[in-house]
């Protein structure tokens, strides 16, 4: 009998409580084995909850010269959970995405990331923060002149994986995404739904602890949606925590997830509560749309 | 191992999509090190130069009278006083009568008549084979005017002062041509690794993303930097070789130049030298990368 997908169902996740996964994969873990593992970089302030993966104690973010764009953000995301954060464009969604990945730094309150104070985390250690999370940018990010094989391997590189471990990890990457016969073309040459998808693929490439998308869907049709969203689904069977910063209704509207709205910079509301009346496959067909499993 | 293969693939890579300032920065770097490296070998061949005429090199000081034992120990001790010397020998009179009607030969005729004691007697010094201590001459000669009974000392005062103001000459020139070369490696290695920077910066600010260190990012424009040091400076020096080699042939037959021994640098100075230019090139590239990357 086939696995169905179960999304991670949290019921009134308070702040700082353990979260306990307990899900079926319709894909079945990768096994740990395939991954070779990365040097030893153990950093990481071990200082909070080992359950929680990202941390904000009221986080505000102004920009010069008076621009707030975030403000007195409270949020705690446990490892392993899929969260939404839906709001209007100017909400300051990308700007608490990019607080996380610690592209920019808090103007006040404390962002606690993977274990990382990113506050106190030094240059020349953000690197080890910045190897923990997978980033799927909204304007991709990608160098247009390489190849989509060459822009997924970046991420992989860097880290300095065997050549032939990037070589199966991007194949199986543009297959899971539809893009096997874009292997060798230059990201400038693709259309943006494709960008996008290559874009996810090098946020996902190298196993992250957290990846952070934004507006991953944005210039998908609903069957490349589906695609996408397995491949979010497949990583967070393994642990992976993710968050989506969407405004795409069709994404969460009817999803167990917790969807976290954000209005002027400010939390606005948080929903965790699974819709009661569908199945869980229902749940899981209704985010995934395209999913075959 | 994998560490070094990613630096060295992106090396190749930023030397390949910026090869027009690679190649002109190469040549910049060649010339310099050409224009050092020709004056400094001149340099070196002229000191060489100095040490071998120094061999002949001796103060000849002139007395009124043949110095008694006693005396003569008073002239050593005072002449060690100032200097130190290879060594001091007492000509007297006979002795200076004697060499003269050797170096006569077979006109020593002309002496029949001339009295034993004509010439004077005479300290001949002769100073530590030095360069340091040829530029020292004059005051030693000053200082030996100064001793009592002496009637005049006598060197080869004309050609030491040429000498000497060949060498200081050459001293200003090494200078000038080794900032030169100093400012141009730097500078201009600064300056492609500027560009290279600039033009790969999307790529650079993808790389901080997905968690490069400071160091996979910075190496490979170390090693660019060192790259255009090590190659510029072997042409230069190639180049300075061909030179040597066209003016020894041009020279070549019963000239000055070849009574002199002109030689071209020894391996060590080559080295040091193309050493020298990989680290000035290296460090330009250092400090473009720290202030641009601001890593």
């Amino acid at each position: 009998m086939e696995q169905s997908i179960r999304p991670v169902s949290l019921k009134s996740f308070p702040p700082g409580a353990p979260f306990e996964k307990k899900q079926l994969c319709a894909y079945g873990p990768i096994s740990e084995t395939s991954i070779p593992p990365l040097r030893s970089e153990s950093m990481s302030q071990e200082t909070h909850h080992p359950d929680v993966m990202i941390d904000l104690v009221k986080v505000t973010k102004v920009y010069p010269p008076d621009v707030q764009a975030i403000s007195d953000i409270s949020l705690t995301v446990a490892k392993g959970e899929i969260v939404f954060l839906t709001g209007m464009s100017g909400a300051g969604k990308t700007t608490l995405l990019r607080l996380i990945s610690r592209i920019e730094k808090p103007t006040k309150g404390m962002v606690e990331v993977a274990g990382f104070d990113i506050a106190k985390l030094p240059q020349r250690n953000i690197h080890q923060l910045r190897r923990k999370i997978g980033m799927a940018y909204q304007d991709f990010k990608l160098l247009p002149e390489r190849t989509v094989a060459d822009n997924i391997a970046i991420a992989m590189e860097v880290v300095y994986r065997p050549p032939s471990f990037i070589e199966k990890r991007i194949r199986a990457l543009l297959d899971q995404l539809d893009l096997v016969r874009k292997y060798a073309t230059p990201t400038g040459e693709l259309s943006r739904g494709e960008q996008q998808r290559v874009s996810i693929a090098r946020a996902v490439a190298n196993f992250p602890e957290i990846v952070l998308a934004d507006e991953p869907t944005g210039n998908l049709d609903a069957e490349t949606t589906g695609k996408v969203m397995n491949l979010f689904h497949q990583l967070n069977c393994q642990g992976t925590t993710i968050l989506i910063a969407t405004h795409d209704q069709s994404l969460y509207q009817r999803t167990s997830h917790r969807i976290i709205e954000l209005r002027f910079g400010r939390l606005r509301s948080q929903v965790s509560d699974p819709p009661e009346e569908n199945s869980e496959e229902e749940a899981a067909s209704s985010l995934f749309p395209s999913s075959e499993a | 191992m994998r560490f070094l293969t990613v630096v060295l693939q992106h090396t190749c890579r930023n030397m390949l999509f910026t090869w027009k300032s690679q190649i002109m920065t190469l040549f910049t770097v060649s010339l310099s090190v050409l224009i050092f490296s020709f004056f400094y070998l001149i340099y070196s061949n002229a000191l060489h130069v100095g040490q071998e005429l120094g061999n002949d090199l001796r103060l000849i000081v002139y007395l009124d009278e043949d110095p008694s034992p006693a005396m003569q120990e008073q002239y050593q001790m005072k002449i060690l006083k100032f200097d130190q010397v290879d060594r001091i020998e007492f000509i007297s009179s006979q002795q200076a009568f004697k060499r003269f009607e050797q170096q006569l030969g077979d006109n020593r005729d002309v002496l029949t008549g001339v009295p034993a004691d004509f010439l004077p007697p005479s300290i001949e010094v002769y100073p530590v084979r030095s360069l340091d201590n040829l530029s020292r001459i004059k005051r030693f000669s000053d200082y030996l005017q100064t001793l009592p009974g002496v009637l005049k000392v006598q060197y080869g005062k004309e050609w030491i002062e040429r000498f000497f103001s060949f060498i200081q000459l050459m001293r200003v020139v090494i200078l000038l041509s080794g900032s030169l070369l100093i400012m141009t490696t730097t500078f201009m290695v600064a300056h492609t690794i500027r560009l290279t920077l600039l033009s790969r910066q999307q790529e650079l600010e993808l790389l901080r993303l997905v968690g490069a260190t400071n160091n996979y990012i910075r190496m490979p424009f170390l090693l660019e930097g060192a790259l255009q040091g090590l190659l510029g400076a072997s042409c230069g020096i190639a180049a300075l070789l061909l030179l040597f080699n066209w003016i020894k042939l041009q020279f070549a037959g019963p000239t000055t130049l070849t009574l002199l021994p002109f030689t071209f640098f020894p391996w060590p100075v080559i080295l040091s030298i193309i050493g020298i230019a990989t680290l000035l090139c290296a460090a330009g590239s250092f400090s473009t990368t720290r202030r641009i990357l601001q890593l």
